[in-house]
């Protein structure tokens, strides 16, 4: 990482989407950073954070989205330069301040970073953080490269200090974690001091009166939108007057470039690139939309461009004449999953009429019938030795012994995958975060209406702290009857370990005040029960229990991730596989650990007709011994 | 079966492999199972339970419909001197009798009974003559008590004795055929004494009706007195409750609306309450070991035996009759009696010259 810090002005390094961005906010001279984990954006915050004591920045993972955002503005506030990032999911969370804060405008200059991903390649959802610029009224620039990540992060630090208000840069999984040349400037000197000044020079930051102040905040986006039209980050590419042309933003203008050179039309189709998205520099894409009379429009998911060019072609239709347009309204191509160059080729070839080109070489046709032939099924699960598998083992168990059709409500974690065979799909709702504790706080209120049916929330240790409070007293206060259970595995997991409020120490590395999960609950009224997921009979026993007790209860099953750094290559049992005792396919067990419990650490041996453990992936944790009904899995604590 | 509603918790499968597991009255199956057959379905005594290959395999007989089942003879009991007064027995005590002398003459090592755990019946395995007797009592509730005779099974050790209610002791006579030629097999049933039904009672549902009138932890005896009383009698450590018999009747699992067996008739010995004497039981003995057992019990003083006068017998078969009458009739009605197995599975199998003859009756 110390290149990202130190590396002079106009040295080339080879780095990933969301490093470019950490040296734009570095050479704009970021101060405060602050964001919750999530794909794929976590990168940012963890970079700064690496670089926060050497540089004297001060970077956080916050609670959740919204706090983050909060935490930033108080920089801005304070004069200094501010980055909240976070996933396109987390802008949603945050977006409630959001609107706030774009009324009352910033001081220092201060970007908001939304990674989106099409495709949903590390998500349960494609949410779009691009509908949200024009939502709250903020200028939103989108990188088509990863030269572009640094210097429009960097750029849009100076586009918020010039018109006062927060500027969002929208970035894709394609972005983020793809890699990419990049040419370095310089870094600025580092001398910052913050003050609020509420009272000369600035006044409260309130969003009242509100038409007047609403007034300003449209005309800080006037001022953008002059800026938009001067831009760099707009480049045009082809001839003068081509047969079509191609409006594109973001990674899809790789995609673009790709399909025109694929089809050998350079000379014949132009492409427009946007990097200033919304709002619009209209006399700019009006200046390119009257040199052709075929518009393709290439963009993931939304239709949003489409919309937006579609509008601004109306308005301009007397000067520049009619168009026809291509994109995603008439179906061309899909408003769903991520755009490729196969797509662009495929639309492009339609709108000038030409015959698609044969793209599949034999090699390709072979290797997708040796795929479809011989390659296994491998579905999604958990990894070897993780305890979400020996907890969601117990609580499918228990609510299939319960018998009165209990459910669990999932949340937003490794553990949604509890949804899916990896998990015995015990999770019957899956929303966001936080949202399982939510619903089952009102299905755990429709007993009147006859509803006899347990209702289970789970969430992960650092979703309880991001929101699951709310939710969870809710619940006790309306006096309804849910079991949440917190899958405490000792950090956030999913995206990589990252620290969270019952974390001894934050994201730059110091010591901070651990927040104790059961005391919390104790203190708010719920009945908190502790237990070790990997004793499966025995967190069965307690399940069971609290199936049989009504209220709001709190059941904490602690066990660290088997990929945690205190954990990994640590086994804690030495299992094996008794050969005499498995019984093979005579077992009237059904091959349960194999095919049912599926630890990736257990491999069914077709040949010898029994179970064994395959060495390297075993984790050690113990829990297949209490699962097969022959005893044939032994377990031997490492002296 | 369990889509079907008709599971009675009798345990047959709990035990036998990890997938079924017997919780608060209920069977669950835990996972999907897909093996193409098991012995689950082979010894659960709602899939096919065909009474005439049974009733052979048990009594060398044909199953001919009759009220009462094939037997030697039918007498009235009660226990013998050495244990009066040593237990809280339902009626006579005759079970707590057989089994304890069984124990005691060492005809079986141990017992399959049914305890209770608060008021929820329990499986329990007694070796001793102490445990025999705690688990005396009516319990009428579902319990799965053949689990303990499948965990006996596998042990290997011979010589188990097993009280139950009609549909476990049919359950168990499958087992005992080994139905699906298990390897290794052994039947290690040396004796089964069945206990008179006409229904059974989900624990849970039942659980929450007590708990409505008192605290279903400090229950000590439960009865149902004869007509023309219509009540079931709780009694606690302090009071006495009666719930109206329409209101239990709501808790019957579906499955004992076509059992058509009231007196166990695959048990070596069948016992049930006398009607007007509360402290003698109505005692069938039906196969040659159990005539022994009870010979035997008789002259070791376990057990007292008396001549049931014919009426009682009378209104005994005719309880009976009317039973099977019903139970046919429903799972006839609900497609489960005989079916084309092109288009289902039926719950019972049954020569339709004998459900005409029981029909007619």
């Amino acid at each position: 990482m110390s290149q990202l810090h130190r590396a002079q002005k106009g040295s080339r390094h080879l780095l990933m989407g969301n490093e470019a961005i950490v040296r734009g906010a570095l050479e704009a001279g970021v101060n405060v950073a602050a964001g919750y984990p999530g794909t794929p954006s976590s990168e940012i915050i963890e970079t700064l954070a690496e670089l926060a004591t050497e540089l004297n920045l001060y970077v956080e993972w916050s609670v959740n989205e919204k706090v983050a955002l909060e935490v930033a503005a108080a920089a801005s506030f304070a004069g200094l330069n501010a980055l909240a990032v976070m996933k396109q999911p987390g802008l949603n969370v945050a977006a409630d301040f959001l609107m706030q804060l774009s009324a009352t405008g910033t001081r220092g200059p201060m970007v908001l970073i939304a990674a989106d991903d099409p495709g949903a390649l590390s998500s349960v959802n494609e949410g779009e953080s691009r509908p949200y610029a024009k939502l709250m009224e903020i200028p939103l620039l989108e990188p088509g490269d990863f030269q572009e990540a640094m210097d429009m992060t960097r750029w849009a630090f100076e586009l918020s200090g010039a018109i006062g208000n927060v500027v969002l840069l929208r970035t894709v999984t394609r972005l983020s974690h793809a890699s990419g040349n990049v040419v370095f400037h310089e870094l600025p000197e580092r001398e910052s001091v913050a003050q609020f000044q509420y009272a000369a020079g600035g006044g409260p930051l309130l969003s009242l009166p509100v038409k007047a102040r609403h007034e300003q905040q449209q005309e800080k986006l006037r001022q953008a939108v002059a800026l938009f039209e001067d831009s760099p980050f707009n480049t045009y590419s082809g001839p003068d007057n081509p047969e079509a042309l191609i409006i594109t933003s973001s990674i899809c203008t790789l995609y673009s470039r790709e399909a025109v050179e694929i089809l050998g039309l350079t000379e014949r189709v132009g492409i427009l690139k946007l990097g200033t998205t919304w709002p619009l520099p209209n006399k700019l894409v009006e200046r390119h939309l009257a040199r052709a009379d075929k518009i393709l429009i290439v963009e993931e998911v939304r239709p949003f461009l489409e919309d937006e060019i579609k509008a601004l072609a109306a308005e301009s239709a007397a000067r520049i004449g009619i168009k026809s347009f291509y994109g995603k309204r008439q179906g061309l191509m899909s408003s769903v999953g991520e755009m490729n160059p196969d797509k662009v080729v495929q639309a492009l070839s339609h709108v000038l009429g030409l015959p698609l080109p044969n793209t599949e070489s034999p090699y390709e046709k072979r290797v997708t019938e040796i795929a479809i032939e011989g390659a296994p099924n491998r579905e999604g699960t958990f990894c070897a030795g993780c305890p979400h598998r020996a907890s969601f083992w117990s609580i499918n168990t228990a609510l299939s012994m319960d018998n009165r059709g209990g459910f669990v409500c999932g949340d937003i974690g490794c553990y949604s995958l509890a949804a899916t065979p990896a998990g015995f799909t015990t999770i019957k709702t899956l929303h966001s975060m936080g949202s399982g504790t939510g619903i089952a706080s009102g299905f755990g209120k429709l007993g009147q209406f006859g509803m006899d049916q347990p209702a289970i929330a789970v969430c992960g240790d650092s979703t309880f702290f991001h929101s699951v409070l709310p939710p969870l007293i809710n619940a006790i206060h309306n006096q309804s009857n849910l079991i949440l259970v917190v899958l405490d595995n000792d950090g956030t997991a999913m995206t990589g370990f990252q620290p969270h409020p019952g974390s001894p120490v934050n994201a730059m590395g110091g010591g901070v005040v651990k927040v104790d999960i059961p005391a919390i609950c104790r203190a708010l009224g719920a009945e908190v029960v502790l237990g070790d997921p990997f004793d499966v009979e025995g967190t069965r026993r307690t399940f069971l229990k609290m199936l049989e007790r009504t209220g709001v209860q709190v059941l904490v099953l602690r066990q660290p991730c088997a990929l945690s750094p205190e954990k990994k290559g640590k086994k804690a049992y030495d299992m094996a596989v008794d050969e005499q005792a498995c019984l093979g396919a005579s077992c009237g067990c059904n091959r349960l650990c194999t095919r049912v419990f599926s630890c990736p650490g257990l491999v069914w041996d077709e040949k010898a007709n029994h179970s064994r453990i395959d060495e390297v992936m075993c984790t050690g944790c113990g829990v297949c011994a209490s699962i097969c009904p022959v005893g044939a899995i032994g377990m031997k604590e490492f002296a | 079966m369990l889509q079907k509603g008709l599971c009675v918790d009798c345990g047959a499968c709990v035990g036998i492999c990890p997938y079924f597991k017997s919780h608060a009255g209920k069977i669950a199956m835990l996972f999907s199972c897909n093996l193409p057959q098991g012995r689950c379905h082979a010894h659960c005594p709602k899939v096919e339970l065909d009474l005439e290959r049974i009733t052979q395999a048990t009594f060398g007989k044909p199953y001919d419909g009759s009220p009462l089942g094939h037997y030697s003879e039918i007498k009235k009991a009660r226990a013998g001197a050495r244990l009066q007064g040593r237990g809280r027995f339902q009626n006579g005590g005759s079970v707590t009798a057989l089994i304890a002398f069984a124990l005691k003459s060492e005809t079986i090592a141990a017992a399959a009974l049914t305890g209770s755990l608060g008021l929820t019946p329990v499986p329990v395995l007694a070796t001793s003559e102490a445990e025999v007797i705690a688990c005396a009592g009516t319990k009428y509730m579902a319990a799965p008590s053949v689990a303990s005779v499948n965990d006996y099974l596998r042990s290997g050790i011979g010589n188990l004795g097993v009280v139950g209610t009609p549909c476990q002791i049919a359950a168990v006579a499958q087992a005992r055929l080994n139905p699906l030629n298990k390897p290794g097999f052994r039947d290690v049933v040396a004796l089964t004494i069945g206990l008179f039904c006409t229904w059974a009672v989900d624990t849970r549902s039942f659980g929450a009706l007590v708990g409505d009138k008192t605290d279903a932890c400090a229950v000590t005896a439960m009865d149902v007195p004869p007509p023309p009383a219509s009540v079931m009698e709780i009694t606690t450590t302090s009071a006495s409750y009666a719930i109206p018999l329409d209101e239990i009747r709501k808790t019957i699992p579906g499955g004992c609306a076509i059992c058509p067996d009231m007196t166990a008739e695959l048990a070596d010995v069948s016992v049930g309450a006398m009607e007007g004497e509360p402290t003698w039981n109505t005692l069938i003995i039906r196969s040659a070991r159990g005539a022994a057992l009870v010979e035997q019990a008789v002259r070791g003083g376990y057990l007292e035996l008396a001549d049931l006068p014919l009426a009682s017998q009378e209104n005994l078969a005719r309880g009976a009759a009317g039973k099977k009458k019903r139970a046919l009739l429903k799972a006839r009605e609900d497609r489960l009696l005989n079916v084309d197995p092109a288009s289902g599975r039926s719950a019972m199998l049954i020569d339709d010259s004998v459900v005409q003859r029981i029909l007619a009756g």
